[in-house]
């Protein structure tokens, strides 16, 4: 890892036995929840405010403004940690987890303190298994250590923590669908509105979702002050993200980088540049849901939320898929929308219907069959799914689509039969 | 009270009213599937999406997640709209079956109607790629899924979470794949699972007592009341005019719920779905039977009805009224009821009437709808007074122990079949010791082979009526079709009869008799047949309850 890396989340990554408690403790872990227990709730979601953290899941909605979403009298509360980690392309969390499970649960009981939440839950996706592991253990020690429990350090303010495994959905890592799930029941993401699980969330009480990566930035910002945390990044992008770099790069990886970084300097200085001496053809910014960029797009772009959205994609989950020259656009289609149709929900038509349609449409061009009329049709097909369903999966797979036709349509018309 | 516009209309809307039920104040109507006024709300199949603008913002909002809220402007017909209702139908359709020449629902599925309102789009499927489902999945003793024309809309899973608080149909799988199932280990077999079938906005549910017996643009659509039990749920009766060769010639093909917020709403229970049967079944009475010396030869009902004048002339004569009972029906409308009292009671004085009888068969009861009381009309008869009466009249009880004895010389018997309640002993006794029996029936029975005369009955189907639940609430029946035979209305008898023994009354129709029980009896002073409308009148002195979610105690959320 390069010295230009902003060290702030990953410090501890490197160091063995980190997730122990008492290698953690060495390192400062669980001190900033001291202190932020000895200010006022109100405080610290102020001090996040201020720090200008974005969610880190996907969205990049201020995880400060979501804490103060809680209304004044409704108990009780809980938090929730989305660590439901399945956006193709996205791998930074399971670091977090695996690596410095102590960090994280500092941050969420940060969390629980700052909204008065009295039990956090943290959902992780069925297939971590290990990180599953880590964090049981880390929640059993911070829970001997009297981090978590019944009148934590003598506050008068109790909290317990629940580790809860999804079976594999990724429509559970939206955060209604994980609440649902979280209840027992089918992921099925809640109608909106409500719109915020801040005001009606798990069993109808208000609830906070965050990403991982989102809370294990707050010790941080208590421990920097918010002023240095939102200086790292750019305007109203405080901090660094943990990017994660796949694709065709020689040097793939998560890298903890201040927000606003350049996608030239992540692919070029940090990932080593494109394999094989290939060109870069396109990259996918944020997670597979976002829409593609070209080469030329990505030109001096800066990796914060409001750039990427300004050149048309979004930095999601901050997952930069490099693609290079080897690679046809319609294949890339055919493994977009299958992913997309296996896992919408089914419970609206447009998204469980269409998602299944495009597959098939996508699949003709790879089979030699595909016409001019199927490129109009998949546009036509995305366009009525897009911003037209329960839950942002409709646009997870609508924008993506609408970015390949409208960007590489030539590729499918040199596959037209 | 929101005011709002829906296409350039302005309407005053109820508070907590969705969009969807606002539009049908103006009789506009947002297509939609999944949506039901019954169930939750769940916004899954995407079909009522409106224009909306509100605060100065414009959005496309769903019909039935959106409650009318002061200066909302709703568009339904603009073409983003079209086009996003042609989308849904279009996604819909890729995988359906399109079996309607062999579908039940064909003329009443909202897939149709919506495809002729809103789709008229051609195909863009390839039918090598159309998707196959399950078929003919016997999910239930009474209904049949086939999942194949399935909408996933989940209103069959809503109905039996939350209105019959029952876990059976589910939908498993995710994506594409889901499909409608029974909930592992269970069956579809509920009180009220008829109502999957009514519910079901295509024809993935149907009805095994009605699948492929009939198109249902042949069918005609009468109002009525189930007579089923003492709550009178609203139905209509989907009947045809000619009797088929086939099973054994039923005309009513099928009965659903008809909405009456006070009684029933949109639901009503199997038991009474399934009741019309009796209505065409073999053994309904066709003609007059006497089964003294005529029966062979045949007998009129006049000749009956005058034997019968004559012989209670004569003994009212001899031995004065009390020794004739009469032992009328809670299954008896109010007209019938009335005319019966009217000639008895008030005419011949005769003390010893009763509808009651110990021992008449209940049948189950729940707190969703079903009443144990199987009689739909003991309020009404118990408010019009066919009832014991002057402090020497006997009950029903009292008239049958008497009648072993030999008390009386004429018993005269609507519907009950004595059969049922008496040991072959005592039957002996009464029958012995009885000097005439006349007997009024719609089916023949073990009574009426016992009985010296008997008149056949029209049942509910075939004649305008009104009964009075046990609420209270007056609700009339109309006629569908004409009386099997010779089978007559219950108060034409009285009449006749009463014309016989000098007590001149004049209706010619129910209407008429039901206008003169509003002049005559005290708890229905002043009502009018026209005044009850199709949703019923409370008796003058019965409260109007308050208002009830007709569900189960312990409905499940949900989904
Ligand atoms: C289809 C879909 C899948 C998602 N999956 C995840 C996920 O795996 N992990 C995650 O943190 N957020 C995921 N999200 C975003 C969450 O809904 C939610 O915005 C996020 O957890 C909020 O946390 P944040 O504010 O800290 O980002 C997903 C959203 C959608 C629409
Ligand atoms: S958009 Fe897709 S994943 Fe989301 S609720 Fe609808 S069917 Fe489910
Ligand atoms: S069977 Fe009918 S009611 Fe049930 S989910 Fe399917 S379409 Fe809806
Ligand atoms: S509850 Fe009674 S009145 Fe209603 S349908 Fe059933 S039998 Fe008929």
């Amino acid at each position: 890892m390069s010295t230009k890396q902003a060290l702030l989340l990953s410090r501890n990554f490197a160091k063995t036995k980190q997730a122990k408690i008492d290698v953690a403790m060495k390192h400062g872990a669980y001190s900033m929840l001291k202190k932020a227990m000895s200010m006022k709730p109100d405080e610290v979601t102020a001090i996040v405010k201020e720090s200008g953290l974005r969610g880190h899941g996907g969205a990049g909605f201020s995880a400060g403004t979501k804490w103060g979403f809680i209304p004044k009298d409704k108990f009780p509360r809980y938090v929730c940690v989305n660590a439901d980690e399945s956006e193709p392309g996205t791998c930074k969390d399971r670091l977090i987890l695996e690596r410095d499970p102590h960090l994280l649960l500092e941050g969420a009981l940060i969390c629980a303190w700052a909204v008065r939440a009295e039990r956090i839950y943290i959902y992780i996706r069925g297939e971590y298994f290990y990180p599953a592991k880590v964090m049981q253990q880390a929640v059993d020690d911070a829970m001997k250590a009297g981090f978590i429990g019944e009148n934590i350090k003598n506050s008068g303010w109790s909290c317990s923590v629940h580790l809860h495994t999804g079976a594999g959905a990724y429509i559970c890592g939206e955060e209604t669908g994980l609440i649902e799930s979280m209840e027992g029941k089918k992921g099925f993401p809640r109608l909106k509105p409500p719109f915020f699980p801040a005001a009606v969330g798990l069993w109808g009480q208000p609830t906070i979702v965050n990403n991982v990566e989102t809370l294990a930035f707050v010790p941080r910002i208590l421990e920097i002050g918010p002023d240095k945390f939102a200086a790292l990044g750019t305007p109203r992008n405080g901090g660094t993200a943990l990017y994660s770099l796949s694709g065709h790069v020689k040097k793939p990886g998560v890298y903890e980088l201040p927000m606003g970084t350049k996608m030239k300097e992540l692919i070029y200085e940090y990932g080593g540049g494109i394999r094989n001496g290939n060109k870069l053809k396109a990259v996918i910014p944020g997670g597979s849901s976002s829409h593609i960029l070209t080469a030329e797009e990505c030109e001096d772009l800066p990796l914060d939320f409001e750039s990427v959205a300004a050149r048309g994609s979004m930095l999601g989950s901050a997952a930069v898929i490099v693609i290079d020259d080897t690679v046809s656009i319609p294949q890339l289609m055919i493994w977009l929308t299958r992913f997309y149709a296996h896992e919408s929900c089914g419970q609206c038509t447009p998204c469980r219907e269409g998602t299944d349609w495009l597959v098939r449409l996508a699949h003709r061009f790879a089979d030699g069959w595909g016409t001019r009329k199927d490129i109009d049709d998949m546009f036509e097909l995305a366009d009525s799914i897009d911003g037209k369903t329960i839950c942002a999966l409709g646009q997870a797979v609508a924008w993506p689509t609408k970015s390949y036709l409208q960007k590489y349509r030539h590729e499918f018309e040199a596959l037209v039969k | 009270m929101p005011r709002i516009q829906i296409d350039g209309k302005p309407v005053e809307v109820p508070d907590g009213l969705n969009l969807i039920e606002a539009a049908r104040l103006l009789n506009i109507e947002i297509p939609h599937y999944c949506y039901h006024s019954g169930l939750s709300v769940v916004g899954s199949c995407r079909m009522c999406q409106i224009e909306l603008e509100f605060n100065g913002r414009k959005s496309i909002a769903l019909g039935c997640n959106t409650l009318a809220a002061d200066g909302m402007q709703i568009t339904t017909t603009s073409d983003e709209i079209r086009s996003i209702r042609r989308a849904v139908l279009e996604f819909y359709l890729q995988h359906h079956p399109l079996d309607c020449p062999i579908c039940d629902d064909a003329g009443e599925c909202d897939l149709q109607n919506y495809y002729m309102e809103h789709g008229l789009h051609d195909s863009r499927v390839d039918l090598a790629e159309k998707k196959h489902k399950h078929k003919v999945i016997d999910v239930g003793p009474t209904v049949v899924l086939d999942s194949e024309r399935c909408i996933l809309c989940t209103r069959c899973v809503r109905f039996c979470r939350e209105i019959v608080g029952k876990d059976q149909l589910g939908v498993y799988g995710h994506g594409s794949d889901a499909e409608l199932m029974n909930v592992p280990g269970t069956k579809l077999d509920n009180d009220y699972a008829g109502n999957v079938v009514d519910l079901c906005p295509v024809g993935a549910l149907t009805d095994k007592d009605f699948r492929f017996k009939r198109r249902v643009w042949y069918l005609k659509r009468t109002p009525s009341v189930c007579t089923g039990c003492s709550r009178g749920c609203n139905i209509s009766i989907d009947w045809e005019t000619s009797r088929s060769y086939k099973d054994s010639g039923r005309r009513i093909q099928r009965l659903k719920p008809r909405y009456n917020k006070m009684v029933n709403e949109w639901w009503i229970c199997d038991r009474g779905r399934y009741s019309y049967h009796a209505v065409d079944a073999p053994n309904r009475l066709l003609m007059p039977i006497s089964n003294a010396e005529e029966r062979e030869h045949g007998v009129s009902i006049n000749a009956i009805l005058a034997r019968a004048a004559a012989k209670i002339e004569a003994i009212i004569d001899q031995n004065g009224s009390a020794s004739i009972a009469v032992l009328g029906s809670a299954h008896s409308s109010n007209e019938d009821l009335f005319m019966l009292k009217r000639l008895f009671a008030d005419h011949l004085k005769v003390q010893n009437i009763d509808v009651n009888l110990p021992g008449e068969a209940n049948g189950s009861e729940d707190q969703i709808l079903m009443k144990a009381d199987l009689a739909p009309n003991r309020r009404g008869a118990q408010a019009i007074g066919a009832v014991p009466w002057g402090g020497e009249g006997q009950n029903g009880e009292a008239i049958l122990e008497g009648a072993r004895e030999g008390e009386f010389e004429i018993l005269i018997i609507v519907d009950h079949d004595l059969t049922q309640y008496l040991g072959e002993k005592a039957l002996h006794k009464l029958r012995k010791h009885t000097g005439y029996i006349l007997y009024l029936s719609s089916h023949s029975n073990g009574m009426s082979e016992i009985a010296d005369d008997v008149l056949p009955l029209a049942m509910w189907a075939e004649r305008a009526a009104t009964y009075t639940n046990f609420q209270g609430r007056i609700q009339r029946t109309s006629q569908a079709f004409d009386p099997l035979g010779l089978a007559t209305p219950e108060w034409k008898y009285w009449y006749e009869l009463a014309a016989m023994l000098g007590c001149k009354c004049d209706y010619e129709t129910p209407q008429e008799v039901f206008n003169a029980i509003g002049e005559h009896t005290e708890s229905f002073k002043g009502l009018r047949w026209d005044d009850l409308g199709d949703q019923g009148l409370m008796l003058t002195d019965a409260p109007e309850p308050a208002y009830r979610k007709i569900q189960c105690p312990n409905p499940l959320p949900a989904y």
